[in-house]
């Protein structure tokens, strides 16, 4: 079913048409806010170019529900869950010059590491390298980590320690083939099976620390199974990780926005959507 | 703890745990257990899961019920994922015996993208209109206190669409699985957990004990009823890289324990040799083949012995039927 919406301006209100009265936005229309769709709309509209007080009631969501420690939590009532969504703190908050805030952010970003073990030859990963976790006290995933690396890129820490640690750790994570997954490459000598939406995050993660021919793995399996893609999260991340290596994009572009005017309402995820209107605006969003 | 020692400590464990099972003496429940022909995913099999269910006492009218299929990750070729036959059935069946609302809800373990799984478009296209699919990955919660005591964890984050169905019919897919021995029923439950406070993989329970996290889940979540996929489940290197094993059949039961101890044997395997099965036997009805009252085609038809990773070998059993 086609939605109304078609131009990028009308996408982007068909988004912000979800905010809620507290100043954030949910995952699904019938929710409450939650820190990850509101984020991720504020960086949409900082890539759509429209003045920065419209993300204002956004943004002050955000600030009202971050710790004394600078971490963001997944909601106003669990603050303390989810707190590598700190990652996506850091970077709306570095463009949007909240120095204060992004100094904590940061700083609790810096303190949070997995858990690291001895190397076990039977795994195809080295386990004594740090990454970031989803929750404290657990291993690294790709996706925390690559998120993780965005964010000290973006905000003038792509050199630090943590950065080039979690830099190796990705690469690490690396299917031998080409691609991510969530963070395994391979098991008992069986190599597991890349997604779409970590191969590209991982990409774009990457693009100020790789030396390109380790990922060109990834970037040719992308580029050649392109048109595999069909989801919105898939294509976004397609989009953001093939261009950021001045890759051409255009047809997954075109079926991006296709996707996203088509769309229908029970299956809009506010977060994913906005991540679109980041992937269709080209502007340097999650790249130095 | 590399996997044999995982498994040699589990294989331990279960033991203990079945004959503690006898010491205490868990009363006998008369627990039945339907299993229903479906030689392929071709067909409707909507009114004979409306019958069995509904002769089961299983009550719908003005119910707001949710279907809890299994989505991993999703690779046309592998028979990971719950079929979308079967839940399309499932739905059909819940709407015939007069449900409200009937919605398929899930927290894909692995992939975040719900594209790939309640979202997929392959679901979408067979679902009745009324049904509404949700994805319980992303959204409100509801803090549910942990009844269980092994994990050590205080509460569980339950995704809101859970916690305010009426009725909850877990749809597991019949699978091998290279860390729990099988993946059914029980350990479908991990899909109750959104992931955006539990990761992907939900990393925190496997921390905890995948088969503690199991347990403290079971003691503390209610499931009204249970349909097992076993048209086509998977054997070998489960849940992702096995390979396919036809058995043809649905497992049906209002007793988790009932369908995922019967659905192990269809598969060739003790459930008491399977530790986290042997540790619900401790307080849940249904380990004990004399528990169950098998109804529908004779299971002898669709029993198959599953190939596993050769640490599992010791978990075989049978011939049960």
């Amino acid at each position: 079913m086609e939605h109304p919406a078609s131009g990028p301006s009308a996408l982007f209100e068909r988004l912000m048409t979800l905010s809620l009265p507290d100043g954030g936005m949910p995952y699904q229309r019938g929710n409450s806010s939650a820190a990850e769709p509101t984020l991720l709309a504020a960086l949409a509209l900082f890539a759509s170019g429209v003045p920065p007080d419209r993300a204002k009631p956004l943004l002050a969501w955000v600030q009202n529900i971050q710790n004394p420690d600078g971490s963001v939590g997944v909601d106003p009532t669990h603050r303390d869950q989810g707190l590598w969504l700190t990652a996506l703190v850091v970077i709306a908050f570095h463009h949007y010059g909240l120095k204060e805030n992004l100094a904590q952010a940061r700083a609790f970003l810096l303190s949070l590491r997995s858990v690291t073990f001895p190397k076990d030859p039977r795994l195809k990963q080295d386990n004594t390298l740090t990454g970031w976790p989803w929750v404290p006290g657990t291993f690294g995933w790709v996706e925390p980590t690559a998120w993780s690396l965005i964010a000290l890129g973006v905000s003038g820490l792509r050199e630090h320690p943590r950065a080039e640690e979690g830099a190796r750790f990705l690469l690490d994570r690396q299917i031998s083939s080409g691609g991510w997954n969530y963070g395994n490459p391979a098991l008992d000598d069986k190599e597991l099976l890349p997604f779409w939406d970590t191969t590209g995050l991982a990409l774009l993660a990457l693009h100020a620390y790789a030396d390109p021919k380790r990922i060109k793995n990834g970037l040719d399996l992308m580029e050649k199974e392109q048109e595999k893609i069909g989801s919105l999260s898939g294509l976004s991340w397609a989009v953001l990780g093939l261009s950021s290596y001045g890759r051409d994009s255009g047809r997954l572009k075109t079926r991006l926005g296709e996707v996203m005017r088509s769309v229908p309402d029970a299956e809009f995820h506010a977060g994913n959507f906005a991540l679109g209107l980041v992937a269709l605006s080209g502007k340097k969003v999650f790249v130095p | 703890m590399n996997r044999r020692q995982f498994l040699k400590d589990s294989a331990a464990l279960a033991n203990c745990a079945a004959l503690a099972d006898v010491a205490r003496g868990v009363p006998a429940a008369p627990c039945p257990v339907t299993l229903l022909p479906m030689p392929d995913y071709g067909r409707d099999l909507s009114k004979e899961i409306a019958a069995v269910m509904s002769a089961d006492g299983l009550r719908l009218k003005g119910k707001k019920v949710l279907l809890k299929p299994n989505f991993v990750e999703a690779h046309p070729e592998r028979p990971i994922n719950t079929h979308v036959a079967v839940i399309a059935s499932a739905a059909l069946a819940c709407l015939r015996l007069g449900a409200a609302e009937v919605v398929v809800g899930e927290a894909s373990g692995h992939r975040r993208d719900p594209w790939f799984s309640v979202l997929n478009p392959s679901l979408r296209d067979v679902l009745d209109r009324e049904v509404r699919r949700i994805d319980l990955n992303h959204g409100d919660v509801v803090s549910i206190t942990n009844k269980g005591r092994r994990t050590g964890l205080p509460v569980f984050y339950v995704a809101r669409p859970v916690a305010e169905a009426d009725v909850l019919i877990s749809m597991p897919k019949m699978k091998t699985h290279h860390w729990m021995g099988v993946t059914l029923c029980l350990k479908n439950l991990f899909g109750v957990l959104p992931g955006i406070y539990y990761g992907w993989p939900k990393n925190l329970l496997h921390f905890k004990g995948i088969d503690n996290s199991i347990l403290d889940l079971v003691g503390t979540i209610k499931v009204h009823y249970n349909i097992v996929d076993g048209v086509t489940g998977m054997e070998g290197d489960g849940p992702i890289m096995g390979k396919a094993r036809t058995v043809g059949a649905l497992v049906l039961s209002p007793f988790s324990l009932a369908a995922d101890a019967t659905a192990a044997r269809l598969m060739g395997f003790d459930p008491r040799k399977i530790s986290y099965l042997a540790q619900a036997g401790r307080f849940l009805p249904g380990l004990r083949a004399e528990d169950l009252v098998l109804r529908g085609e004779k299971p002898a038809r669709f029993a198959a012995k599953f190939d596993c990773p050769d640490d599992f070998k010791e978990m075989r059993g049978g011939p049960f039927f």
